[in-house]
């Protein structure tokens, strides 16, 4: 497998992986707790580094996730007391978390070296170099397989649960009230959110993988009304924006995580813009044919008298 | 020991950061209340984040004029205001224009102004840039490389922000805690919302080179939460939280000199989380301490008093 293929599959699967639980965190108004998360796996994952010794193995990734599911439950904590006002529950801790993270990377805690401008920056070429050898065949960059099977789970959690995660989404109480357990639901959901960011941190760093997590549900939410279709299109813009975000960082020889994160920030703002129902411009378009129609019918009955009711009728539909 | 804790500040350069991190840690702390009673702390996070676009493209646009002073503060934070303020307004724009949630939109804004300046700082890195060392100390703060006009340059915006605040009291106190009465009062909402966001931007770029942007929203939103809970008013909170703020700026300086390697930011967070944490739970009358204790006590007299009145019957 040739290096560049390597990269382009990685980051491809690293999208698509983390699109999936972003649509629900979008759902779920809390967004923002992808940017807790991934900093708050910071000691999480120096910690387990310290004791595995390597980055890509299994056990790293769990144990880091625990890390963000502890800023999770501490949010959730922190809000039942209703000590705190609006987000705060959110940002209090993780700064902390990612200041001891910081601490025990500058006291070189672990043997191995992390370079912290790579906890926040990522760097998918270095995370394509080490490649996995079977036989003497190289089949791929080592940590791409590490993402397939979080891919694999994500997908197993999203179908098994898309019952249950739909209806605590949408309507908490009346999940409650028929039986299932939105709480429950919710830890598993934090949980998976937690593995993803920890898997996905080595290659894209905090800021692509908040990029990737919401930038492309945020985009399919301005762009479809049903859950189903919300997905497919998330995924298919994560997938088509990890190639062509890809290349234009190689075009531009740009740092390749930040040019992408730059790059699915655009992909919603083009979303944000001229999304057909939703967008700032397609909205407007609509209503200018919306007028335009009305006053081509006008024509055939009466001279429109009052032409403000009508146009305000237009900005309400 | 505690003789020598306080006898760095002996030390010329210890000083200067120490005054620096109290500083930033009162403003930040102060003007943090505001966002916190608006709900809107992690609007700080952002800020924090976008200002380095602001930032790298403040250095690169004054490289091409003036070499010698593209990499003073002077020069980078009102870079690091206007991209901070850009990104606010984007964000701002994007929930009242479609049925996306503020959340979202933050992450959102985030990711692209954040990458942006990453994208920028490698340019810059890659570059003819020749006075670039040390810019990249603005991701995770460096307190150690504060110098004297930084210090000026922090009192002197977080005088600024400071006297707006004063002079703007009695506005920003009625548009915080009730808009809809402010807008009906004759205040203006397009005056007063820009003015009370620029004084937040304001306290989060002026800690971005000491503390470093990651960390710095922990000094906009621990100092608030731990000052909530000791008072009910206004005037109380902010002096509070400025307090906090200052106090945990000298004491987390002065832990990370006696410790040596240490970091001087992440120090300052973890003193400022610990007054937050520690005054959730021992807080008099709303903390978690006192809450369970009286909870307990509610329901020792209530199995008291059913007892009682099973007996008489």
């Amino acid at each position: 497998m040739s290096f560049q293929l390597g990269i382009i599959l990685l980051a491809v699967v690293t999208a698509a992986c983390c699109t999936l639980p972003g649509v629900f965190l979008v759902l779920r108004k809390t967004a923002m707790m992808s940017e807790a998360v991934s900093h708050a796996v910071l000691p999480g994952i120096v910690l387990a580094l310290f004791i595995t010794g390597s980055l890509d193995s299994p056990l790293l990734i769990v144990g880091a996730s625990l890390a963000g599911l502890l800023v999770v439950l501490s949010t959730e904590y922190l809000e039942n007391t209703g000590l705190l006002k609006g987000d705060a529950p959110l940002g209090l801790l993780f700064p902390a978390m990612f200041g001891i993270g910081v601490i025990m990377v500058a006291l070189e805690f672990s043997n191995v070296h992390l370079d912290e401008h790579v906890i926040l920056v990522g760097d998918l070429n270095v995370a394509a170099f080490i490649q996995l050898e079977i036989g003497g065949v190289a089949l791929g960059p080592r940590y791409l397989y590490v993402l397939l099977g979080v891919l694999a789970l994500n997908i197993a959690f999203v179908t098994i649960f898309y019952k249950e995660l739909k209806i605590t989404t949408f309507d908490t109480g009346l999940a409650h009230s028929l039986g299932f357990r939105p709480r429950l639901v919710n830890y598993l959901f934090m949980m998976v959110v937690s593995i993803t960011i920890t898997a996905s941190f080595y290659v894209a760093g905090s800021i692509l993988t908040i990029a990737l997590m919401i930038a492309p549900a945020a985009a399919a939410l301005l762009l479809t009304k049903r859950l189903f279709s919300m997905i497919l299109v998330a995924v298919a813009i994560a997938v088509a924006s990890a190639v062509g975000g890809f290349y234009t960082a190689y075009a531009l020889d740009a740092a390749t995580s930040g040019a992408m994160a730059v790059f699915y920030g655009l992909v919603f703002v083009c979303a944000f813009l001229f999304a057909p129902s939703n967008g700032v411009i397609g909205k407007r378009l609509r209503i200018r044919s919306q007028r335009r129609r009305l006053e081509r019918e006008e024509v055939l009955t009466i001279e429109p008298l009052e032409r403000e009711p009508l146009e305000r009728e237009a900005v309400r539909s | 020991m505690v003789v020598e804790f306080f006898a760095q500040l002996g030390d010329h350069t210890v000083r200067i950061v120490a005054i620096g991190a109290t500083v930033i840690g009162f403003v930040a702390g102060s003007l943090g209340c505001f966002a916190y009673l608006r709900r809107q702390s992690l609007l700080g996070d952002v800020v924090s984040h976008a200002s380095l676009s602001g930032i790298t493209l403040a250095f690169i646009l004054a490289s091409l004029f003036a070499d010698t002073v593209a990499k003073s503060m002077i020069v980078l934070i009102p870079g690091a205001i206007v991209i901070g303020s850009i990104a606010m307004l984007f964000a701002g724009a994007v929930v009242r224009r479609t049925k996306i949630k503020m959340d979202t939109a933050l992450a959102v804004t985030l990711a692209l102004f954040f990458g942006g300046g990453i994208t920028l700082m490698r340019v810059i890195q890659t570059g003819p840039f020749t006075d670039r060392q040390g810019l990249d100390s603005y991701i995770f703060g460096q307190a150690a490389a504060i110098t004297i006009a930084d210090v000026y340059a922090i009192l002197a915006l977080g005088a600024i922000a400071l006297v707006l605040l004063a002079v703007f009291w009695k506005e920003f106190k009625l548009y915080t805690f009730d808009e809809g009465f402010a807008k009906s009062k004759g205040f203006s909402a397009r005056v007063l919302e820009p003015l009370l966001l620029s004084t937040i931007v304001i306290a989060v770029v002026i800690g971005l080179k000491a503390v470093g942007i990651v960390l710095m929203i922990a000094f906009v939103i621990a100092p608030p939460s731990a000052a909530r809970q000791w008072t009910h008013r206004l005037e109380g909170m902010v002096l509070l939280a400025g307090g906090v703020g200052a106090i945990s700026g000298l004491l987390g300086t002065l832990t990370s000199g006696m410790l040596g390697d240490v970091p001087t930011g992440p120090v300052i967070v973890l003193f400022l989380t610990f007054f937050a944490v520690m005054s959730l739970f021992v807080a008099p009358k709303r903390g978690i301490v006192f809450r369970t204790v009286r909870m307990r006590r509610k329901r020792r007299q209530l199995i008291a008093q059913a007892q009682l009145q099973g007996e008489t019957t």
